[in-house]
């Protein structure tokens, strides 16, 4: 409902024009930015630790690289991740578990990063995700006629069925070819349950595709934190300045100490589907 | 207690007024060209240094000693007239005046000053001269008083295309809009390029921005009272126009000749038409219908109906669509008890909703919201004699707040059907206020407004373990109430006062204190409300909001009266001030409650203006100097804020020249500080989003704004000798194109069509503007 805003933005938006403007801002200090994820599949635990930059930078922010990084469970169980073990390149800034694990759904992760002597703590409680049923693909003509991305107009269905018993919340990613994909960069893709109903027969996805591409679909559980979290990043991501919409803030996480991002436990149900003509 | 009260105030009075033997004059005073009732004439009598004025249906009644009098009658922009009375007993004695217009041909000696802003007990009010406004440029040539409204000293705008005005350090919602007494919740077409009020039908609009009379409540910040046109009950009349963004058709006359009326009038955007022909799907357009009748069975009887209605509708791509717009309904009984004793009765209906449809066989689903009220009240004038006029009343209204319900609109949809509760308040007022003239010099009007508010059931209330966390919401019980039981009740005492002092002839100085208190909050967390909004009475978790503000002015006139000028100064203290958390969620939320911050706000200022009112050249020049200020727990880490309406200087000029009686020329210029606004103070990555890093609320502010406006008014001279009168309007807004920021946002940096340049990580500020030099022609008719 948010997105109310960006609709009247662009209504107004038939009467006006817009150019960059240089902000005078006084850079605010340094923080510490933590993004870290403990999911049930294997290779999907990962600590990401970076640092926020000014507004101006160019380039990758700062990745710290000499972090101390754990991850601890509610039943006792404690997972030291290291830096970088393959040494990659693209990956400078990633933690990963020395030895791997998956997550347990009603399980409660505890985080720890110790960043410059300075420790900053997160929990999370990993919740049961609804499954994907099915997928199927079908051409979408408003797309077809002015296609984002070249010859990319068909969208992905989701069939699946909403627990009512329960008070859910979701995340979606969206890949094409195993690439991850928004259509929009400041989209995130997330919901809660209060106004589904239990049948979700074919809703489509906002990334469209070519025949050949393969959809993946992943559906991800959040924790009542992690969907704040996120409403207000996509708040944040979409602010108007503060004209209609509430002046902008930082996202409210789980992280301790003032770090920036969040820790998120997570399942993840994942279906694939090839595009044919 | 208040019963007693009443009667003892009676009796006192009583005294008073028996010990002399007195007769008293009463009547209306009309336009002589159409009937329409006249609002503040003012009718003297020099041998008695006493006078009157009319009210809002145009009545007066002045109770003096028996004899002789010479009485006079003046307003502006009318002939001036003066009669001579023998009052011996009780006069009811209705007066006809002329326009100056109509009368340009006679030699008008307008000897009686027309000072009534410098006498008038009445301070912070301000008073929109219609036929002055129509001179001045307007956005697409369409005359619109809410834009004027924030021209005015004291009166700020969020930015050019919005609807909303900020008085005296109030937001928004904290002004209480009244169309023929029924509130509009909001004013708004188009998301505020244009508002509610069609110029065609209004006969008078004022703006109180402090010294609020007694009669009025339910806001902290300002009263716009808004009438519209009785109708011309002497003969028919159509007028009209044609703009670039919308026209209007007006029909007027008498029913039966000088005892009732009516008028009716249309107005209508075709914006939508033009993107039709253009084969586009995305169709917008609103439209205001006003329509009244009114009929006198005696002098001591008249009723009015009065009925608005006005939508907007948007719809893009025959898929989304949204709708929004009020409906009100005014029925009025005036009626004259005695010579002295005035009352008017009034059954009040309004309905603000709105409407969000997406037409999808998966994703569709249809959202509807409204707010319904209904009002009954008195109020009665008590002319005791020329040193008391005392004014009371009851009021009481009804209130349903329906905030939201979502329904699937199709089979497959995946939305279930969901309804947030429904909210009823009760809210009862009684007022009593007296003007009283001590002396030549010293005049005092004290009032008093009891303002008894409950939020009753049928609802549910919820109890938390923390109210304030809106991130764990842990509800531990609810309370159910049944339908109108009481869930809380406020009962606030209303103390106003204005006292003014004449200096000298000319001048004046006044001093004013009020009280006001609001119970209906306006649920929106940005700084321009949106149709979308939802409102909320006081209830278990919503503390009234209480704004005292003291205000002192000087007034004084040049020239003889030529020239008016005005200095105020103000404070503004608000308690209680509704805001909302950080990142509040506001749409559609069960648990609203765990949202809502209330603080303190405070607000303060000096208004200078000079009006010229008479000549070929009038106008004004006005100027604020101002701060409005927020401390809210929860809010911008406890820390105070500067309000997002806060704007140091503001001044504004308007002049009008009347070169023949072809040309008349307009012109506008608004200068005004930035707004507040909260920047970035750095970045950060998360996932592949790149966040900025927020550090404080309003830090930072928009350049200045200002703008030029210029228009032209050409009526053909072959006009005078035929019924049809036709007029154009050329005007030219934004005259030195100047880019005006409207607001910034932030992304990550990109080309024209869209797409990211660069690392993919660098980010951009984009300012936007929102109008540039804009130019339109309107044609008017009337004949």
């Amino acid at each position: 409902m948010k997105n109310i805003f960006l609709i009247l933005l662009v209504t107004i938006l038939l009467y006006s024009c817009e150019e960059p403007v240089h902000l005078d801002v006084s850079q605010g200090e340094t923080r510490v930015v933590i993004e870290g994820q403990v999911t049930n599949v294997a290779g999907y635990q990962y600590v990401k630790v970076s640092q926020s930059g000014g507004f101006y930078d160019t380039g990758k922010p700062t990745r710290i690289t000499d972090a101390d990084v754990v991850i601890k469970d509610d039943a006792g169980n404690e997972y030291p991740f290291v830096h970088n073990p393959g040494k990659l390149a693209d990956s400078v800034g990633y933690y990963l578990p020395v030895t791997p694990f998956t997550g347990e759904v009603g399980r409660t992760y505890f985080l720890q990063v110790i960043v410059n002597e300075q420790l900053y703590e997160a929990k999370d409680k990993l919740y049961a995700v609804t499954n994907i049923d099915s997928l199927a693909y079908r051409i979408d003509d408003d797309e077809k006629e002015d296609p984002k991305d070249y010859q990319k107009f068909y969208e992905v269905l989701i069939y699946a069925k909403e627990p009512q018993d329960t008070k859910d919340y979701y995340m979606f990613k969206f890949f094409r070819n195993d690439s991850l994909k928004v259509y929009n960069d400041t989209e995130i893709y997330f919901s809660d349950d209060e106004t589904i109903g239990e049948d979700i027969d074919g809703i489509s996805t906002p990334i469209y595709f070519a025949p050949g591409d393969m959809a993946r679909c992943e559906i991800y559980s959040l924790s009542r934190e992690a969907f704040v979290f996120y409403s207000d990043l996509q708040s944040l991501l979409n602010s108007d300045g503060g004209l209609f919409s509430q002046p902008p803030s930082n996202s409210r996480n789980n992280l301790t100490n003032g770090a920036l991002g969040f820790f998120q436990a997570s399942s993840v149900h994942a279906k694939e589907i090839e595009i044919k003509e | 207690m208040i019963k007693n009260f009443l009667v003892l105030i009676f009796i006192l009075y009583a005294t008073v007024l028996w010990s002399q033997e007195k007769v008293t004059l009463n009547g209306y005073v009309k336009d002589v060209d159409n009937g329409e009732e006249l609002i503040g004439v003012t009718v003297y009598i020099p041998e008695l240094k006493a006078g009157a004025v009319t009210n809002a249906y145009g009545f007066y009644s002045i109770t003096v000693p028996k004899g002789t009098y010479e009485v006079q009658y003046s307003y502006l922009g009318y002939k001036f007239q003066s009669v001579k009375m023998e009052m011996s007993q009780n006069i009811a004695h209705n007066v006809e005046l002329k326009t100056e217009a109509t009368v340009i041909e006679e030699v008008v000696v307008t000897d009686k000053r027309i000072d009534e802003n410098v006498v008038s007990l009445q301070m912070s009010k301000n008073t929109l001269d219609l036929n002055q406004v129509r001179k001045l440029p307007a956005l697409f040539g369409e005359v619109d008083i809410l834009k004027n409204i924030q021209m005015l000293p004291g009166v700020i705008t969020a930015g050019e295309g919005t609807s909303s005005f900020y008085v005296r350090g109030g937001s928004a919602d904290q002004n209480l809009i009244l169309n023929d007494e029924a509130p509009i919740y909001d004013p708004s077409h188009l998301f505020g390029l244009f508002s509610v009020f069609n110029a065609d039908v209004i006969k008078d609009s004022e703006l109180y921005k402090g010294g609020i009379p007694a009669r009025f409540g339910g806001r902290l910040s300002s009263i716009l009272e808004v009438r519209t046109k009785d109708g011309n009950n002497k003969k028919l009349n159509v007028a009209g126009g044609i703009g670039s963004m919308a026209s209007r058709v007006m029909v007027e006359g008498p029913i039966i000749k000088e005892k009732s009326s009516f008028i009716i009038s249309a107005r209508r955007s075709y914006i939508d038409l033009f993107l039709k022909a253009a084969d586009q799907d995305n169709l917008v357009h609103f439209y205001d219908i006003n329509a009244k009748v009114n009929w006198k069975t005696n002098n001591k009887n008249r009723f009015f109906a009065a009925f608005y209605a006005g939508r907007d509708v948007f719809n893009f791509s025959d898929e989304f669509g949204f709708a929004w717009g009020n409906r009100t309904g005014t029925f009025r009984w005036n009626h004259l008890f005695n010579e002295r004793l005035f009352s008017n009765t009034s059954l009040i209906v309004s309905n603000f909703d709105y409407k969000l449809e997406l037409e999808d066989p998966v994703q569709g689903f249809k959202w509807l919201s409204n707010l319904q009220e209904v009002s009954i009240k008195n109020d009665l004038s008590y002319f005791i004699n020329t040193n008391h006029e005392l004014t009371f009343g009851y009021h009481i209204t009804g209130r349903r707040f329906s905030p939201g319900r979502i329904t699937p609109n199709s089979e497959g949809s995946f939305f279930k059907e969901v309804e947030l509760q429904h909210m009823y308040a009760l809210d009862h007022a009684f007022y009593i206020s007296d003007q009283y003239n001590i002396s030549d010099k010293l005049s005092l009007d004290v009032g008093l407004r009891l303002s008894i508010f409950q939020n009753v059931g049928k609802s549910d209330v919820y109890l938390y373990e923390d109210p304030k966390d809106n991130i764990n919401i842990t509800r531990t019980d609810t309370i159910h109430y049944g339908a109108w039981r009481n869930i809380k009740t406020y009962i606030n005492l209303e103390p106003r006062a204005g006292l003014r002092y004449m200096i000298a002839e000319g001048q004046s100085a006044k001093i004013s204190y009020n009280r006001m208190v609001q119970n209906t909050h306006l649920i929106a967390a940005g700084t321009v409300p949106v149709p979308f909004n939802t409102w909320n009475p006081s209830g278990y978790y919503l503390e009234p909001q209480l704004a005292d503000q003291v205000a002192v002015g000087y007034f004084r006139n040049f020239e003889n009266n030529k020239y008016e000028f005005s200095a105020e100064a103000y404070y503004k203290d608000i308690k209680n001030v509704t805001d909302f958390a950080d990142n509040a969620d506001i749409f559609f939320n069960e648990d609203l409650s765990t949202e809502f911050r209330q603080g303190k706000a405070w607000a303060y200022g000096i208004e200078l203006m000079v009006n010229k009112t008479q000549g070929k050249l009038t106008g004004s020049v006005g100027y604020t100097l101002s701060k409005a200020m927020r401390k809210i727990p929860g809010v911008n880490l406890d820390k105070s804020f500067a309000a997002n309406y806060d704007r140091r200087h503001v001044a504004n000029i308007q002049a009008a020249y009347d070169m023949n009686d072809r040309w008349t020329f307009g012109a506008t210029f608004t200068f005004s500080s930035g707004r507040p606004i909260t920047l970035p103070t750095g970045k950060f990555e998360y996932q592949n989003y790149q966040p900025d890093v927020i550090s404080e609320r309003n830090g930072y502010r928009l350049p200045a704004f200002h703008r030029l406006d210029l228009s032209a008014t050409y009526t053909p001279k072959k006009n005078a000798n035929r019924r049809w009168k036709g007029q154009w309007v050329f005007s030219v807004y934004n005259a030195y194109n100047r880019k005006n920021p409207f607001t910034i946002y932030t992304r990550i940096t990109k080309n024209d069509d869209g797409d990211t340049i660069g690392d993919g990580y660098t980010k951009e500020a984009r300012m936007i503007y929102l109008f540039p030099i804009l130019p339109s022609v309107t044609y008017n008719f009337k004949f």
